[in-house]
């Protein structure tokens, strides 16, 4: 990379100090990534709430429940997962359904891989560790045409991570109060704001054929395959229909 | 097994999910694999949607979860607005179930 020396000399003719430039440049953005990500809390609450009652019905103690929020970070695995608690599932089949539902987190990291690659080791283990569907829907245009860098993506992570916890410990506080949080159909910002993060995305044929792919693929696996094997298959067919239908053109 | 045990090996394989392919992947030499991860976002995006819209219980249905949808994705057509988009989405839904 030659961005260096072309620091070192801007810093020098013009006396611009560009690192400090840089510094306020990824602040913005990490402020911008936590806010985008705001409207979202509206769904993450009542989920977040749901969750917490159903491990404390599963018999998880306060703080199993909350551990669980703080290092598994991924809500349809961890509602699924107080489930299994629940039917006295065994350990084993209860981490491997944790898996199976959070695969598809390996097609989100490896397509930010080439963007993200310049960033140390330390960072990338970091960054790595908060993502979710959510944060990435958010980050995940403007960082692949690099209209911003990783504080971005970091930005999102926190806003989710934060109202993650902060739902959690509601849940745990406000116990019977509320008896079913998801009965009032917020679950539905879920796919509303996925709604909105796609439609830029649709000026290109082979955009819609990912869309249009995954979408039907999706369909067909959530009533046709067990548990959450669906979504995998479907984003890695849409993904690879764009691909097929970009070499085409 | 052990709850702890079990929330450890939760979080364990999680983790491992979200940072393999950022941890590992150094160049992308395949142009056809280079050329799938950038669909990733359209893809994901309507592997979300769909099963949402058309079969929130598994089958499908045309039901308020549907006509909610279908009123967010002309309210994201028109205007863009996240916080719109969800309100009309919401309102939709409240009105019909």
């Amino acid at each position: 990379m030659d961005a260096k020396p072309k620091t070192q000399e801007l810093e020098r003719t013009r006396g611009v100090n560009l690192r400090a430039l840089l510094e306020r440049q990824a602040r913005g953005e990490l402020w911008r990534g936590f806010v985008d990500t705001m409207p979202l809390w509206i769904g993450v609450v009542p989920f977040g709430i749901a969750y917490t009652l159903a491990a404390q019905t599963a018999g998880l103690t306060p703080l199993q429940t909350l551990a669980m929020s703080l290092l598994v970070f991924a809500g349809a695995s961890q509602f699924t997962a107080a489930g299994l608690f629940a039917g006295g599932a065994a350990g084993l089949s209860i981490i491997l359904t944790t898996l199976v539902i959070n695969l598809r987190h390996l097609l989100l990291s490896a397509s930010l891989a080439p963007f993200l690659r310049h960033l140390s080791l330390w960072k990338r283990a970091g960054l790595a560790f908060g993502i979710t569907d959510e944060s990435y829907a958010v980050a995940v245009r403007r960082i692949m045409e690099r209209q911003a860098g990783p504080a971005l993506l970091l930005g999102a992570n926190i806003s989710l991570y934060v109202s993650w916890q902060l739902s959690t410990l509601a849940g745990l506080l406000l116990g019977g109060i509320i008896s079913d949080p998801t009965a009032l159909g917020l679950g539905l910002v879920f796919p509303l704001s996925f709604t909105v993060l796609l439609m830029p995305y649709l000026r290109s044929r082979p955009a819609w054929a990912a869309a249009l792919v995954a979408g039907g693929l999706a369909l067909a696996g959530r009533m046709l395959l067990p548990g959450s094997w669906y979504l995998l298959f479907a984003a890695l067919g849409g993904s690879l229909a764009g691909a097929l239908v970009e070499k085409k053109r | 097994m052990n709850t702890w045990l079990i929330l450890l090996g939760m979080a364990l394989v999680t983790y491992a999910t979200r940072a393999l392919p950022l941890l590992t992947m150094r160049d992308v030499n395949s142009p056809l694999l280079e050329r799938t991860l950038r669909y990733v976002p359209p893809a994901i995006f309507a592997a979300l949607i769909a099963p949402a819209l058309l079969a929130p219980e598994g089958s499908l249905e045309a039901g308020p979860h549907l006509w909610a949808g279908l009123a967010g994705v002309v309210a994201a057509w028109t205007t863009r607005n996240m916080a719109l988009t969800i309100i009309v989405g919401l309102g939709i839904f409240a009105l019909l179930r």
